[in-house]
C-alpha cells in the first residue's frame, strides 16, 4: 500500500470517523466541542488530501492513475464491483477543493450555529456529507460512484430538512431527495447500457475497453451517456431537474454554502469530466450536455434578477454558474470547467457566508425588499460580499474573471454552432453582473433599515416572535431549531477567519491559470485527460484578447446598469417591472417549472395512487376477486339449503329427478 | 343358467373364515337375552361391556384370519384382506359408538339389550355386505345392515326429531334398497349370473353386451341404490335430517360405518364384477362424484348445527372417495380404503367431542357449544381442532395423506379434472371447518352457569334431555376423542402401517 | 463437527412442546432458549457451509412414505442458506420481542410460534416436492391460530380470509405437485418427488404449463403479488406484531424461494413460456404496491404495500432467468426480510408513542426526544428504499441488471419503482418522525428492552451493507446452475 493510497483512504475516512465520533459522544462534549471535533476531522482530511497531492506529483506522468482496492463488494456472476478508489489528478483536485472548502465552512458553522439545539446533529451530518462527497469523487468504479452519488443526496436531504419542525423544510427535503433518486436511477440505467458492452464496472477498465467496444456514435453508448447526464442534471440542478435547488435554501446557510454552492452541486460537472472518454465517443450526448448548460445559465440568470429572497438569488446564480461549467466540460473544455468549479467554490461559499451573516443581522429575515444600508453596520460582511460579488461577476483580476473567460474562449474556439453558446455565455455574464450587484446595492446601500440602525448602535436585532421566512408560520422555539439567537461575522472570530480565508482565495484563486502566464491546472490535470482529443487546444491570441476585453466590458456594464437602476435612481426598477409585467411574471415564477412538473408528474401519480386506493382496491381486488367468488359459493349454499326443506315429498321429487337423469344417461349410452 | 342351477349342492363351511361374523351374531344374541335381565347393573354395565368384548373379539379374529383369501359358503362370501380390514373398521366404529352411548339417553329409552343387539346385528350386516360376492348376499347384507339402523335412529323415543329421523331414514332407505334390488335383478338378467366372478367373466368377452340396455339400466339402478346408502348427491337429502335427528352416537356410527360398508360393496361390485363395464359406469360415477363434492361442501357452509355440518361434510367426503372408486384401478381401490379408515378416525374424534358438549352445555349440537372450548376443555378442544384440520386436509394429519393418495390415484388414471374438483371442494370446506376452530379458540368462553343446565327453558335438543344434567364425568367419551384425535395426528406422520394393510387389500382384490 | 439439518428443523418444535408443558410463566423463556439455539445452530451451518460448491450439502435422505414415493429429504445450498439463516435469526428476534410483552395463554402462543418456525424451516430445507408442499401448507396452521387468537379487533374474519386465500393456492399446488410426480414417473412403482429425480425427468411441455400456473398461483398469493393481495390489508391490520413481522419478513420469501427451487429447474419450458407474463405481474406489483404505499396512512399497510412492491422486484429478478437476476433475487429476499422486520418493530414503537394510533396522521415530531430511535428508523428507511450503499441496492442493482439483459423495456419501467420507493419510505419517516408533533404524541427514547431487539438487526443491516459479497459468494455457484435450464429454454444454445 503506497503512501498515496494511504493518504487517499485517510482523506476519505477522516470525516466518516468524525461523523461516528460526533454521533456517539457529541452530546457529552462541552459547549462547541462537536463543532471543533468536526472541523478537526476535516482538517485532517484536508491535510491528507495535500499529502495525496504531494505523493501523486511524486509519481511519473503516466502512472498518475492509481486504484486502491479495499475488498470485493459485489463480485459475482460477471459483475465485478469492488470497493475501490481511483486516485488520479482529477480526483485529487476534487478532494482538495472539497475538503478545503468544507473545512472552512465547518469553521464558519462553529460560530454560526452556536445557539441551535441541533448543533451536534448538524456537525454529524456535515461530516457525513463530506465523507459522501469524497467517496463520490474518489470512486474507482461505477457502483461505488453511485453509492457516493446517493449518499450525497441523502446527506443533502438530511441537511435541507435539518430544521425538521418546518413543514417547508421537510417538503423541500423530500423534493430534493426524490429528484436526486431520479438522478441515481438515471446513473444506474446509464451504467447498464455501458456495462452491457464493456462488461466491467471498473472506471479505468471501462475507458480502456470503450475504445473497441463502441464505434463513435454508438446508439447504446449515446443512450447511456444521456442517462448519465440525467444523473448529472439532477445533482447539479440543471434544467429541467433544477427545481429542488432553490427550495433547498430551507437548510441552514452554511449548508447552502457547502452543499448547494461549493461541492455537491458540482458533482455533475465532475461526472461529465470523469466520463470524458465516453462522452467523446458519443458527441451527441456531449452536445446535449452543452445545450442544457447553456439553457440553464440563461434561465437561472433571468430568474436571479427577479426574485427577492437573498439566498434564492444566490442559489439561482449558482445554477447559472454551474451551467457554465456544464457547458464547458460537455464541450471539451475540461480544465477550464474544473478551474471555474474551483474558483466558484471559493467565491460562492464566500457569498453565502456573507449572506448568512447578513441574514443573522436581519434576525432570520431573507427578503431583499426589507434590507438596505448595511454598509456601515456590517463592514466586514460587506467587504466579503463585495469581493465575492466581483469575482462572481467576473471583474478582473478576481478569480471568476479568469475561469469564466477561459471557458467561453475554448467554447468559441470549437467554432460551428458553438458560437451560439459563446454568445449566450457573454449574455449570461452580463446578467450575472446585474443580479449580483442588485443584491449588493439593495442590501448594503441606500437608507439603513431599522435592523441596520440598531446594529450601528451596537445591538444585534432580535425578533420577539420567530417566524418561518418562507411562510410566516411561527416557529416553536421551545425546540430550538432554528436557534433563538443569531451570530454575525463581525462578532464571531471563527466566522471571520473562514470568510477571510475564502475572500483571499476568491481574489488570488484565478492566478493559477492566467492566459499565457500560468497553466498550473492544465498541467496538473493532463494525466487524467491524456487520452482526450479535445484537451490540448490553443486559441488564437486575437480571440483571447477579444474575449478578455469583452468579458471585462460586459461585467462592468452589468454592474453599471445595476448601479443606475438600484442606486442612482431608485423607483426605476418598479417602473421597469410594470413596463415588462409579463416578462417579470415569467421570471419571478421561475419560468413555471415547478407548476409544469407538478402537472406532468406529481399530480398524475397522486391520482393513480388515490385511484388505486379508493377505487381499484375496493371494486376489483375486494369486490370482484374476493366478493365475487365468495358470493357464488354463498349463493350455492343457500340454494342447497333451500332444497333441504325437510319434507320427504321434496326429497322424493329430487330423487326421482336424479334417477330419471341417470336412467336417461344410460339409455343414451345404450 | 342350467349349469349354475345344477351346481347347487350343500356348501361346506369354513368356520375359521366365518369366525368374525359368527362372533358378532353370537354376541348380538347373547346381548339381546342379557338385556331381559332384571338387575340394572347387568343391563347397563354388562351388556355394553359384553358388546364391546364381542366386537373386540371379532376384530381379533379378523386379525387372526389376516392373509386368508378364500371363498366362504360356496362363494357366497369372500374372505380376503378387504373384508377383514373393513370388518375391523366396523368393529372400531361399533366400539366407539357403544362408548359414546355409555351414559347416553338413547340406550336407556330403548332398553340396553335391544339397543346393543341392533347395533351388533347391523355390524354383522355390514360384514356380510362387504364380504358378499354374490348379488343375493349383497342384498341380504344391505337389508341386514339397514333395518337395525332405522330402529336405532329412533331410539330416543321422547324426542320427536329422533323418531322423525328414523322414519325418514326408513322411507328413503327402503326406496334405495328397492332401487338397488331392481338393479341387481337387471344385472342378473343381462349377464345371467349372480356370482361376481361369473358376471365379470360374462362381461369380459361380450363387446355388445356392454351396450345392452338391460345391463346399463341395471348398472344405473345399482348406482342409484348405493348412492342412497353412501349419501351421494343428489340422493343425499336424507343425510342431514337423519344425522341431526338420530342420537349422536348412532349418527357417528352411521357416518363412519355405513359409509365404509357402502363403499366396500361399491369396490367389490364395480371394481371386481363390473370392472370390464367401466366404460359404462365410470363417466356418470365421475360426474356424480364431482356433483357430490360441490353439493356437500357448499351445503355445509351456512350450518350452525354441528351434526348437520358434519353430515354435509360426510356427503362431500363421499364424493372424494367416489373418485377413488371411479378410477377403477388398484391404486384407486387402495386410496379409497385408506381414506375410509382415515375418515373413520377423523369423524369419530369430532363426534365424540360433540357428544361430550351435548352433555356439558345447553346448546346441544349447536356450534356455540364449542365456544371457548380451547380455554376450558383442552382435552376436547385439541381433538376437535385436529379432526377439523384433518377433514380440511391440512398436512401432518391423516386427512392430508388420504387426500394426497386419492389425488395421486385420480391423476395417475387420467382423472386430473376430478382431482381439481377434490381440491376446490377442500377449499370451500375450509370456510366451515375453520368456523368450528374459530369457535373453539377464538370466541370468548362465556361460562355456562350451572343453573342454565337445569333451567326448564333449556332447548331439548339431541342429548339435551334431563338425564344429561346428571351426567358430569364422561371419561369414556373424552377418551374416545383423545384416542382418535391422537390417531389422526399419528397416521398423518407415520402412515406406513396403514399403507401396508391397504396394499394387501388391493392385492387381494387383484385388480391390474 | 457434523451438523444435522433435522436438528435444526425440529429443535424449535421440540422446545415449543417443552414450553407447552412448562408452567405458563416459564413458557417465554423456554421458547427464547429454543429460538436462540436454533439461530446459533443456523449460524454454525453458515460458518461451516462450503461456498466453493453449488451442490446440496448436509443432505438427509430417508424414505417417508414409500407407497407415495415421498422421501424425507433435506438439504442446504446457495438458494436456501441465507433464507434459513434469516428465518432462524428473525424468529429469535421476534420471540425476544414477544417474550418482553405479555400475551394471554402464553404457552399456546409460543408453541404456535415454534411450530411456525419448524414449518418454515421445513419448507426452506425440503428437497422433496411433496415434503415441501407438506411444510408449505403446515406454515399456515400456526399463523392461523396466532392471528385468530391474539390478533386485532376483526381477527377472526381476517384469519379465515387469509387462510382460505392462501390455501386456495396451496391446494392447487398440491394437485400440481402430485401431477408432477405422477406424470414424471415412468410407472406406478417408481413414483418419486425428490427434486433431484424430478429434474432428471422433464415433463411434457403442455403439462408443464398448467402445473406451472398452479404453482405460480400458490406463490403469488403467499407473497402477495398484485392482484392476489386481497387478504393482505385485513391480515396485516390484525396480526399481532411479532407475527406480522415474521409473516412479512419470512413467509413471503418462502414463496419467492419456491419459484427458484421448483419452477425454474423443474418446469423450464413453462417458465420461459410465461416469463413475460410473470415479469408483467411483478411490474404491476411494484407500481401498484408503491402507489398504494404512498397513499395509505396506516403505518402497517404502508409497510405491507411496500413489501408487495419489494417482492415484485424479487419476482422480477427470478424471472429475468439469468444468474444476475437470480442472485439479486436471493440477496434481495434476505435483505428485505432483514429490513422489514425492524421496520415493523419501529412502527410499533412509534404507535406506542403516538397514543396507540397506527395512523401517520396522528404521529409526527417523534424524533424530538428520541434521536437514537430516529437514527435507527432513518437507517431502516434508507435500506427500505434501497439507497445505494445498502445491501438492498446491490440486490436491486443485480435484479435490474438481469432484467435489463433479458427484457430492457421492463427493466426501465421497473426502475421507476425505485423512485416511488423513495417517496413512500421517506413519507413514512417524515410523517412520523418530523414535522409538528401529532395530537397524542409524547416522544420517548428507545427503551433498552426494545433496543435489544432493534439495534442488533440494524447493525446486521449495516454489516451486510458493507460486505454483501459475503452473501453473494455463497449463493453464486448454485444460482448459476439454477437459472440455467430456463435460460436454455428461453434462448436455445446460450445458457449461462
Amino acid at each position: 500500500m503506497t503512501s498515496l493510497k494511504i493518504f487517499a483512504w485517510l482523506t476519505l475516512l477522516a470525516p466518516l470517523a468524525g461523523t461516528i465520533a460526533i454521533g456517539l459522544l457529541g452530546r457529552r462534549l462541552p459547549g462547541r466541542g462537536a463543532g471543533y471535533l468536526g472541523t478537526a476531522a476535516l482538517a485532517l482530511s484536508f491535510a491528507s488530501a495535500i499529502g495525496a497531492l504531494v505523493s501523486l506529483q511524486g509519481l511519473g506522468e503516466e502512472e498518475r492513475q492509481v486504484v486502491a482496492v479495499a475488498w470485493d463488494y459485489a463480485n459475482t456472476v460477471g459483475v465485478d464491483a469492488q470497493l475501490s478508489l481511483l486516485v488520479d489528478p482529477l480526483s485529487v483536485f476534487m478532494i482538495l477543493v472539497v475538503s478545503g472548502v468544507s473545512m472552512l465552512i465547518h469553521l464558519y458553522s462553529i460560530g454560526y450555529l452556536d445557539s441551535d439545539r441541533g448543533y451536534v446533529r448538524f456537525f454529524a451530518y456535515l461530516n457525513y456529507f463530506v465523507f459522501s462527497m469524497l467517496l463520490l469523487v474518489l470512486a474507482g468504479n461505477f457502483l461505488v460512484l453511485i453509492i457516493g452519488w446517493a449518499f450525497v443526496g441523502a446527506a443533502s436531504y438530511m441537511l435541507i430538512s435539518f430544521w425538521y419542525r418546518r413543514g417547508t423544510a421537510t417538503r423541500a427535503g423530500i423534493k430534493a431527495f426524490v429528484i436526486n433518486v431520479l438522478g441515481d436511477v438515471g446513473l444506474v440505467l446509464g451504467t447498464f447500457f455501458i456495462f452491457k458492452h464493456v462488461g466491467t464496472l471498473d472506471l479505468l477498465g471501462t475507458f480502456e475497453r470503450s475504445k473497441e467496444a463502441f464505434e463513435p456514435g454508438n446508439a447504446d453508448l449515446t443512450a447511456g451517456c444521456i442517462l448519465l447526464l440525467v444523473g448529472a442534471c439532477a445533482k447539479s440542478a440543471q434544467i429541467p431537474l433544477h427545481t429542488w435547488l432553490p427550495d433547498a435554501m430551507e437548510g441552514p446557510t452554511p449548508v447552502s454554502a457547502l452543499i448547494h454552492a461549493a461541492t455537491m452541486v458540482t458533482a455533475g460537472v465532475y461526472l461529465v469530466a470523469r466520463m470524458h472518454p465516453l462522452f467523446e465517443l458519443a458527441p451527441t450526448a456531449a452536445d446535449v450536455g452543452a445545450i442544457i448548460g447553456c439553457l440553464t445559465l440563461l434561465v437561472a440568470g433571468t430568474i436571479a434578477i427577479a426574485v427577492t429572497d437573498l439566498k434564492r438569488v444566490i442559489a439561482y446564480s449558482t445554477m447559472s454558474q454551474i451551467g457554465y461549467m456544464f457547458m464547458a466540460v460537455s464541450a471539451g473544455a475540461y480544465a477550464a470547467g474544473l478551474f471555474h468549479l474551483m474558483t466558484h467554490a471559493f467565491f460562492k461559499a464566500l457569498l453565502f457566508m456573507a449572506a448568512g451573516s447578513l441574514i443573522a443581522a436581519m434576525a432570520g429575515q431573507q427578503d431583499l425588499d426589507k434590507m438596505g444600508g448595511f454598509r456601515r453596520a456590517l463592514p466586514f460582511t460587506y467587504g466579503c460580499f463585495a469581493i465575492g460579488g466581483l469575482a462572481l461577476a467576473g471583474v478582473p483580476p478576481f478569480s471568476g474573471f479568469f475561469s469564466k473567460d477561459e471557458i467561453l474562449l475554448l467554447i468559441g474556439d470549437r467554432g460551428g454552432w458553438y458560437w451560439i453558446l459563446y454568445v449566450a455565455g457573454y449574455v449570461g455574464a452580463f446578467l450575472t453582473g446585474i443580479y449580483t450587484f442588485r443584491m449588493i446595492f439593495r442590501a448594503f446601500f441606500g437608507e439603513p433599515v431599522p435592523e441596520a440602525r440598531e446594529l450601528e448602535q451596537g445591538h444585534l436585532h432580535h425578533a420577539e416572535v420567530h417566524t418561518n421566512p418562507a411562510t410566516g408560520e411561527v416557529e416553536d422555539t421551545d425546540v430550538g431549531f432554528p436557534g433563538p439567537d443569531h451570530h454575525i461575522a463581525e462578532r464571531e472570530p471563527s466566522m471571520k477567519l473562514a470568510m477571510g480565508t475564502l475572500a483571499l482565495l476568491a481574489v488570488v484563486g484565478g492566478f493559477l491559470q492566467i492566459p499565457k502566464v500560468t497553466h498550473v491546472i492544465d498541467h496538473f490535470l493532463e494525466p487524467t485527460f491524456h487520452d482526450s482529443a479535445l484537451y490540448e487546444r490553443h486559441p488564437s491570441d486575437g480571440m483571447l484578447a477579444f474575449g478578455l476585453v469583452l468579458g471585462t466590458v460586459v461585467a462592468l456594464a452589468g454592474i453599471a446598469i445595476a448601479y443606475y437602476v438600484w442606486v442612482a435612481n431608485p423607483g426605476l426598477s418598479a417602473r421597469v417591472r410594470s413596463r415588462l409585467a409579463a416578462l417579470h411574471t415569467v421570471f419571478v415564477n421561475k419560468w413555471f417549472f415547478d407548476e409544469l412538473i407538478d402537472a406532468l408528474v406529481v399530480r398524475p401519480s397522486r391520482w393513480f395512487g388515490s385511484f388505486a386506493q379508493q377505487t381499484f382496491e375496493r371494486v376489483v381486488v375486494n369486490g370482484v376477486l374476493v366478493g365475487g367468488t365468495t358470493g357464488v359459493v354463498k349463493a350455492g349454499s343457500s340454494a342447497v339449503r333451500a332444497a333441504q326443506t325437510g319434507f320427504l315429498r321434496y326429497y322424493a321429487a329430487l330423487i326421482v329427478l336424479g334417477m330419471v337423469v341417470i336412467g336417461f344417461y344410460f339409455l343414451m349410452a345404450a | 343358467m342350467t349349469i349354475a342351477a345344477a351346481k347347487i349342492v350343500g356348501p361346506e363351511i369354513d368356520w375359521a373364515g366365518l369366525s368374525p361374523l359368527v362372533a358378532v351374531f353370537g354376541g348380538a344374541l347373547v346381548v339381546l337375552l342379557l338385556g331381559l335381565a332384571r338387575s340394572r347393573a347387568l343391563r347397563e354395565i354388562v351388556v355394553p361391556a359384553l358388546s364391546i368384548l364381542t366386537l373386540v373379539v371379532a376384530a381379533g379374529l379378523s386379525a387372526w384370519q389376516w392373509g386368508e383369501r378364500t371363498d366362504l359358503i360356496a362363494g357366497a362370501l369372500r374372505l380376503d384382506e378387504l373384508t377383514l380390514i373393513l370388518t375391523v373398521l366396523f368393529c372400531v366404529a361399533g366400539v366407539s359408538a357403544i362408548l359414546l352411548s355409555w351414559r347416553h339417553v338413547a340406550p336407556r329409552e330403548a332398553a340396553h339389550g335391544e339397543y346393543h343387539a341392533l347395533l351388533l346385528t347391523s355390524i354383522a350386516g355390514m360384514i356380510v355386505l362387504v364380504a358378499a360376492q354374490n348379488l343375493v348376499t349383497v342384498f341380504l347384507g344391505l337389508e341386514l345392515l339397514s333395518i337395525p339402523l332405522y330402529v336405532l335412529c329412533a331410539t330416543e323415543m321422547r324426542r320427536a326429531s329422533s323418531l322423525e329421523s328414523g322414519l325418514k331414514y326408513l322411507v328413503v332407505g327402503s326406496l334405495g334398497s328397492a332401487t338397488f334390488l331392481y338393479g341387481l335383478a337387471f344385472l342378473y338378467g343381462a349377464t345371467g349370473a349372480t356370482d361376481f366372478g361369473d358376471i365379470a367373466a360374462a362381461l369380459r368377452g361380450g363387446g355388445d353386451l356392454l351396450t345392452d340396455p338391460l345391463l346399463l339400466t341395471g348398472i344405473g339402478l345399482t348406482i342409484v341404490g348405493l348412492a342412497f346408502k353412501s349419501s351421494v348427491a343428489p340422493f343425499h337429502q336424507w343425510t342431514p335430517d337423519v344425522y341431526e335427528g338420530a342420537p349422536t352416537p348412532i349418527t357417528a356410527f352411521m357416518a363412519v360405518a355405513t359409509k365404509a360398508a357402502a363403499f366396500g360393496v361399491m369396490l367389490r361390485l364395480f371394481d371386481v364384477a363390473l370392472i370390464d363395464a367401466s366404460v359404462d359406469w365410470a363417466p356418470p360415477l365421475a360426474v356424480l362424484a364431482a356433483v357430490t363434492i360441490v353439493v356437500g361442501n357448499v351445503g355445509a357452509l351456512g350450518q350452525s348445527s354441528l351434526k348437520r355440518l358434519l353430515a354435509y361434510s360426510s356427503v362431500a367426503q363421499a364424493g372424494y372417495m367416489l373418485a377413488g372408486v371411479v378410477v377403477a384401478s388398484r391404486l384407486g381401490l387402495q386410496a379409497t380404503v385408506f381414506y375410509l379408515a382415515v375418515y373413520l378416525v377423523m369423524n369419530l374424534a369430532a363426534f365424540a367431542v360433540i357428544v361430550a358438549r351435548e352433555h356439558e352445555t345447553p346448546y346441544g349440537d349447536d356450534i356455540a357449544s364449542l365456544n371457548g372450548l380451547g380455554a376450558s376443555r383442552p382435552l376436547l378442544a385439541w381433538p376437535m381442532t385436529i379432526a377439523m384440520l384433518a377433514l380440511a386436509g391440512f398436512p401432518a394429519t391423516a386427512g392430508f395423506i388420504g387426500k394426497f393418495y386419492l389425488i395421486d390415484a385420480t391423476v395417475s388414471n387420467g382423472y386430473t379434472w376430478l382431482a381439481v374438483f377434490i381440491v376446490v371442494g377442500s377449499m370451500i370446506s375450509l370456510a366451515y371447518y375453520l368456523r368450528v376452530i374459530a369457535a373453539i379458540w377464538m370466541t370468548p368462553d362465556e361460562q355456562i352457569a350451572p343453573a342454565a343446565l337445569t333451567s326448564p327453558d333449556r332447548p331439548v335438543l339431541a342429548g339435551g334431555s334431563d338425564e344429561a344434567t346428571a351426567l358430569r364425568g364422561q371419561g369414556e367419551v373424552v377418551a374416545v376423542a383423545v384416542v382418535f384425535g391422537a390417531l389422526t395426528l399419528l397416521l398423518g406422520i407415520v402412515p406406513s402401517p396403514l399403507f401396508d394393510v391397504v396394499r394387501d387389500a388391493g392385492a387381494a382384490v387383484g385388480l391390474l | 463437527m457434523t451438523l444435522y439439518l433435522s436438528i435444526l428443523l425440529f429443535a424449535p418444535l421440540a422446545f415449543g412442546v417443552l414450553g407447552l408443558l412448562a408452567p405458563p410463566r416459564a413458557a417465554a423463556r423456554v421458547a427464547l432458549a429454543g429460538t436462540l439455539l436454533t439461530a446459533a445452530y443456523a449460524i454454525a451451518f453458515l460458518v461451516d457451509f462450503d461456498s466453493s460448491s453449488g451442490a446440496l450439502q448436509y443432505v438427509t435422505d430417508e424414505t417417508w412414505i414409500a407407497e407415495l414415493g415421498i422421501s424425507y429429504k433435506l438439504g442446504l445450498d446457495g438458494l436456501n442458506l441465507f433464507l434459513v439463516l434469516l428465518a432462524a435469526v428473525l424468529w429469535f428476534a421476534c420471540t425476544l420481542w414477544a417474550s418482553m410483552r405479555d400475551y394471554d395463554k402464553p404457552r399456546l402462543f409460543f408453541f404456535h410460534l415454534a411450530l411456525a418456525e419448524t414449518a418454515v424451516l421445513g419448507a426452506l430445507l425440503a428437497q422433496d416436492l411433496a415434503l415441501f408442499v407438506v411444510f408449505f401448507d403446515l406454515m399456515l396452521v400456526p399463523f392461523f391460530f396466532l392471528t385468530g387468537i391474539w390478533g386485532g379487533a376483526k381477527r377472526v374474519q381476517a384469519t379465515i380470509k387469509l387462510v382460505i386465500y392462501t390455501l386456495v393456492g396451496s391446494l392447487l399446488m398440491l394437485t400440481a405437485a402430485v401431477a408432477t410426480g405422477v406424470l414424471a414417473a415412468t410407472g406406478p412403482l417408481d413414483l418419486s418427488f425428490a427434486f433431484s429425480d424430478l429434474a432428471q425427468r422433464p415433463l411434457a411441455t403442455t403439462s408443464q404449463y398448467w402445473i406451472f400456473l398452479f404453482f405460480a398461483a400458490a406463490f403469488l398469493v403467499k407473497m402477495p403479488a398484485f392482484p392476489l393481495h386481497g387478504w393482505m390489508p385485513d391480515g396485516y391490520r390484525n396480526m399481532p406484531l411479532p407475527v406480522l413481522a415474521l409473516f412479512s419478513a419470512v413467509l413471503s420469501k418462502v414463496a419467492a424461494y419456491g419459484f427458484l427451487r421448483i419452477c425454474l429447474p423443474l418446469f423450464p419450458d413453462a417458465t420461459s413460456h410465461f416469463q413475460t407474463l410473470m415479469l408483467l405481474v411483478a411490474l404491476a406489483s411494484i407500481l401498484y404496491g408503491s402507489a398504494m404505499a404512498f397513499t395509505t396512512t396506516e403505518t402497517r399497510l404502508i409497510l405491507g404495500y411496500s413489501s408487495v412492491a419489494q417482492l415484485g422486484f424479487i419476482t422480477l429478478g427470478i424471472f429475468a432467468l439469468n444468474p444476475e437476476g437470480a442472485q439479486g433475487a436471493i440477496l434481495q429476499a434476505f435483505n428485505h426480510g432483514l429490513v422489514v422486520a425492524p421496520a415493523f418493530f419501529i412502527v410499533a414503537l412509534l404507535a406506542e408513542r403516538a397514543g396507540g394510533s397506527e395512523d401517520i396522521r396522528d404521529m409526527g415530531g417523534i424524533a424530538m426526544r428520541a434521536p437514537a430511535l430516529a437514527t435507527m428508523f432513518l437507517i431502516v428507511t434508507f435500506a427500505t428504499l434501497a439507497m445505494p450503499g445498502s445491501s438492498n441496492f446491490v440486490g436491486e442493482f443485480l435484479i435490474l441488471l438481469g432484467v435489463f439483459k433479458s427484457q430492457m423495456a421492463i427493466a426501465i419501467v421497473a426502475s421507476t419503482g425505485v423512485v416511488l420507493a423513495s417517496v413512500y419510505a421517506l413519507r413514512l419517516f417524515i410523517a412520523t418522525m418530523h414535522n409538528r408533533t401529532g395530537p397524542a404524541v409524547e416522544s420517548r427514547e428507545l427503551s433498552l428492552r426494545d433496543g435489544l431487539v432493534v439495534v442488533p438487526l440494524v447493525l446486521a443491516i449495516i454489516a451486510i451493507a458493507l460486505y454483501p459479497q459475503f452473501a453473494l459468494e455463497r449463493s453464486e455457484k448454485t444460482v448459476a446452475g439454477d437459472a440455467a435450464p430456463s435460460a436454455l429454454a428461453t434462448q436455445p444454445g446460450s445458457g449461462p
